[in-house]
């Protein structure tokens, strides 16, 4: 049957808005992008949306055991059970609720899917001159099988406030799921916000990650994105800066081997002057893995001295992997530094050699090379708990045993 | 930046802006032209026009069948009004064929027009030794050292001739890189060309001499649209150089040419291109617009190296690329594309990696001032069987006033884990320290823009052939006199 006609039959069963049924309609019009459309043009959703999900889901009882072992054992933990919300904790001064209606845009056609139909998601307020010690986990479990299921998360931050996030998504059996979530940030004056994105799911697992956020004055905001698990992977990070002195970081480092897919999209769209932004995104490329870079750095006229950085780096270590990168710069004011600068190959021949001289196995001699490599991106991460987590899932993929102290 | 500074800025940009273009002239010579308008009827008597075989005929109706079902494509970032297809003259020739025996023979007019140009042909012959193959509107009018490269068994003369004289070579090789339905722009150049130049160099063989060909535009309303294809077969070596500058107009002229480069086993093709077309006065009226496709393919242990400056143009909209189908072959691309006032530039370059141990290289250099629009577009692609390819891209961009735009569109497709891919990008303006070095050293802020500028495109005209350089300099200078001295 495929996912659109699930999505018919769900549809024609509940009672929607009229401008939801509105952007529905032209959400079954337009249908799932394809590679034709400028921005999937490297990544085919054909395979993802052919399966047949189930919409309703159960939402059953998580297992404390089962919660002890996704969560990197931070106190606050915000659970959800097939978009079900199942936990909350109380934290002073950050309100924690479940969905709410909110105004966003419809840019694309997953978008509009996701305003039109989704229920389901988190509401979280931060009060002003607000610093939240402990980062909020938020960990959202799937126990149907084959479902489908949609997020639609806010996030508003208050004045001189500070916040971490830390996201993981988990299939708790082996069916194929397929997720489109939603997260619409809004950054305050001098506010500081970090995301760390956990996106290790099962093999079947399919995802569609989209993060809006508007930044005010003086705020910053940092996105880590680690990509180990899961068949299909696309995340959509939109920054847009709307005050002096923003800065937006992206960090990506995506690992993958047999036919996953992992495609980062990113886009800084300075508007306002004084502002910095960084992106570095390191891949790793093993067995049929194919994977997809499309950075947009886009200058509005007159927001002048801005310092826009991008770097893709990508080790391709298969015969059978392939990478399609798309690094992008649109400028119109003159006094900006922009750069961006992508590389692909492979680990130094030279390297291997003198470490193997040395009595280091090959494949250690590599996982050490590799994980230098990627490194620099982990380095950039602020929360120990999820440093550990990336070098050692780094290390389980690479199948070495990293002794030395990470 | 201080106030006085940026005024003195202002200044200087105003006085580019005000430059005129210095090659705005029109010849008058009367023109044997048809209507304006494209139909099958005017492919036909085109062709007719030309006395070409009934093959020729059948390729150009073919290519026009493949034009009427094309869109026009609009996925380049450039804003212009679409020309209407019917209100162009598809051809237009000198009415007395000027008599190729001696120079003197040429039409005066003609002679001073390129007096003007500062290309006399005279003086060429004797000491820049350079075989100059004029194309006036759309038919050839002199050919020079012809009889040299006959010799060689070169063969170098315009298309049309070739038809007549090689048309076994034509028949094989037109169309073999960039196919009639290639694109909107080469179907419609493969079925109403009136004329461009054929070379061909024979195997083992080391032109003597650049060979470079002068195109203009001419008379009103008319498009251009000219063909180029040159065959350098197994071992052999040439640098062909192509300039251009037209006469000022006020409507929109098309120009959509194409260029086919055809590389056998380990030849060598260097094809360098100078082009300064009128680019519109400073509010954006008129001006060329200047839709090409360029292409080559390299076979095995074959080389080419596209140049380019381009200054000129209202909207230039062209990627030389090479297929690098051979192994061992090698693609280079060196640009710098300058965009003043209103222009808007859309160029880069395709390399297509298919053999082993290719390798590829791109310099791209843009400078946006005005309200200008410069954007790098580029693929590279390496394919799962070019193991050990090689690439290397540099984009830069050099805004200069805070109205124009710089932007780049990369896209890097690798599929073979032993290649190694680099790309890297920058947007910038001239540094205020840089400025303030030269200006603490006695260099006044103009000079030392000149300065600037000129080490920021050498990596592009150091690979000009001589006799070019020394006018791509004068061009950039043209361009953008005032802050660049």
């Amino acid at each position: 049957m495929g996912l659109i006609k699930n999505i018919k039959s769900y549809s024609e069963g509940i009672q929607i808005s009229a401008d939801k049924k509105e952007i529905l309609t032209s959400f079954l019009l337009n249908g799932f992008p394809t590679t034709k459309d400028e921005e999937w043009k490297y990544t085919s959703l054909k395979k993802v949306i052919t399966n047949d999900y189930s919409i309703e889901n159960k939402g059953e009882i998580i297992d404390s055991s089962i919660i002890e072992k996704y969560s990197l054992g931070f106190k606050n933990k915000i659970i959800f059970s097939d978009g079900k919300l199942i936990n909350t904790p109380t934290i002073k001064g950050v309100s924690i609720t479940g969905f709410s209606e909110f105004e966003s845009a419809t840019t694309d056609s997953i978008l509009q899917l996701n305003k039109a139909l989704s229920q389901n998601g988190f509401t979280i307020s931060v009060d002003k001159n607000t610093v939240v010690e402990n980062p909020i986990e938020i960990l959202f479990f799937l126990t149907t099988e084959n479902s489908f299921c949609q997020y639609r998360n806010q996030i508003s931050i208050g004045e001189n406030s500070e916040v971490k996030f830390v996201e993981r998504i988990q299939n708790l059996n082996n069916s194929s799921s397929f997720i489109n979530h939603f997260t619409q940030t809004n950054c305050a004056k001098n506010t500081k916000v970090e995301f760390n994105k956990i996106q290790n799911n099962t093999a079947e697992s399919q995802l569609i990650d989209t993060v809006n956020v508007y930044q005010d004055q003086d705020s910053t905001c940092n996105i880590n994105t680690l990509i180990f698990g899961g068949s299909f992977t696309r995340n959509n990070l939109n920054f847009e800066q709307n005050g002096s002195n923003c800065e937006s970081n992206m960090n990506g480092v995506s690992v993958l081997n047999d036919n996953q897919l992992a495609d980062n999209h990113t886009f800084v769209d300075h508007k306002s002057a004084h502002c910095r932004s960084n992106e570095m995104y390191k891949g790793v490329y093993l067995g049929h893995s194919k994977g997809v870079f499309n950075g947009k750095i886009m200058v509005r006229p007159n927001a002048q001295k801005i310092d826009a950085f991008q770097s893709n780096n990508n080790l391709l270590l298969s015969d059978n992997s392939s990478i399609d990168s798309k690094p992008q710069l649109e400028i119109y004011a003159d006094d900006v530094k922009c750069s961006h600068g992508c590389t692909i190959g492979q680990l130094d021949d030279d390297a291997l050699f003198y470490m193997r001289s040395r009595g280091i196995g090959i494949e250690e001699a590599k996982a050490v090379l590799t994980y230098a490599f990627a490194s620099e991106a982990i380095e950039n991460i602020s929360v120990e708990q999820v440093k550990t987590l990336a070098k050692n899932l780094l290390a389980q993929k690479l199948n070495v045993d990293l002794d030395f102290s990470l | 930046m201080s106030e006085q500074k940026r005024q003195s800025e202002d200044k200087l940009l105003e006085k580019v802006t005000s430059t005129e273009y210095k090659y705005g002239f029109t010849t008058e010579i009367e023109s044997d032209t048809i209507p304006k308008g494209l139909s099958e009827d005017v492919v036909r008597i085109i062709s007719a026009k030309k006395n070409e075989p009934e093959w020729m005929l059948e390729y150009r109706l073919k290519a026009y069948r493949a034009w009427l079902e094309m869109e026009e494509p609009n996925w380049a970032n450039i804003n212009y009004t679409k020309p209407n297809y019917q209100e162009i003259i598809y051809y237009s020739a000198p009415k007395q064929k000027p008599v190729l025996d001696s120079l003197d023979d040429l039409d005066p007019e003609m002679k001073a027009m390129f007096d003007k140009l500062g290309i006399s042909i005279g003086e060429q012959n004797k000491l820049a030794n350079v075989a100059v193959d004029l194309v006036m509107d759309s038919v050839s009018v002199a050919t020079s050292f012809k009889e040299t490269l006959a010799e060689k068994g070169i063969i170098f003369c315009p298309i049309s001739d070739a038809i007549q004289d090689h048309p076994e070579l034509v028949q094989k090789y037109l169309g073999s890189v960039v196919p009639a339905r290639d694109n909107f722009f080469s179907a419609l150049n493969a079925a109403v060309f009136s004329d461009g130049s054929f070379c061909y160099i024979p195997k083992g063989v080391k032109c003597p001499m650049e060979l470079s060909t002068y195109f203009r535009i001419n008379e009103a309303g008319t498009g251009q649209f000219e063909r180029t294809l040159l065959i350098a077969d197994e071992g052999s070596q040439v640098s062909y150089l192509e300039g251009c500058t037209a006469p000022m107009r006020d409507e929109n002229q098309l120009h959509a040419a194409v260029v086919e480069l055809i590389a056998m086993d380990d030849a060598n093709i260097k094809y360098s291109t100078v082009q300064n077309w009128y680019p519109g006065n400073a509010e954006g009226v008129g001006g060329v617009f200047n839709f090409v496709t360029k292409r080559g393919i390299c076979h095995k242990n074959a080389k080419i190296s596209w140049t380019q400056v381009e200054t000129g143009s209202a909207i230039t909209w062209k990627y030389p690329s090479c297929i690098l189908k051979g192994d061992n072959s090698i693609g280079e691309f060196f640009s710098v594309a300058v965009t003043n006032n209103m222009q808007q530039n859309d160029t880069g370059t395709k390399m297509i990696h298919l053999g082993k141990n290719t390798k590829s290289t791109i310099i791209a250099k843009g400078i946006s001032a005005g309200k200008s629009e410069g954007n790098y577009r580029g693929l590279v692609r390496i394919s799962k069987g070019a193991t050990n390819s090689r690439n290397f891209s540099q984009c830069d961009s050099l805004l200069m006033g805070d109205k124009c735009g710089a932007h780049t569109f990369p896209y890097i497709e690798v599929k073979n884990n032993s290649s190694k891919v680099e790309h890297e990008a920058t947007t910038s303006k001239i540094g205020e320290d840089q400025i303030f070095y030269c200006n603490q050293r006695g260099i006044g802020t103009e000079a030392a823009i000149a300065l600037i500028v000129n080490g920021y495109c050498k990596d592009v005209l150091n690979q000009l052939p001589m006799e070019f350089a020394v006018e791509a300099q004068k061009l950039l200078e043209i361009s953008l006199e005032g802050s660049v001295g």
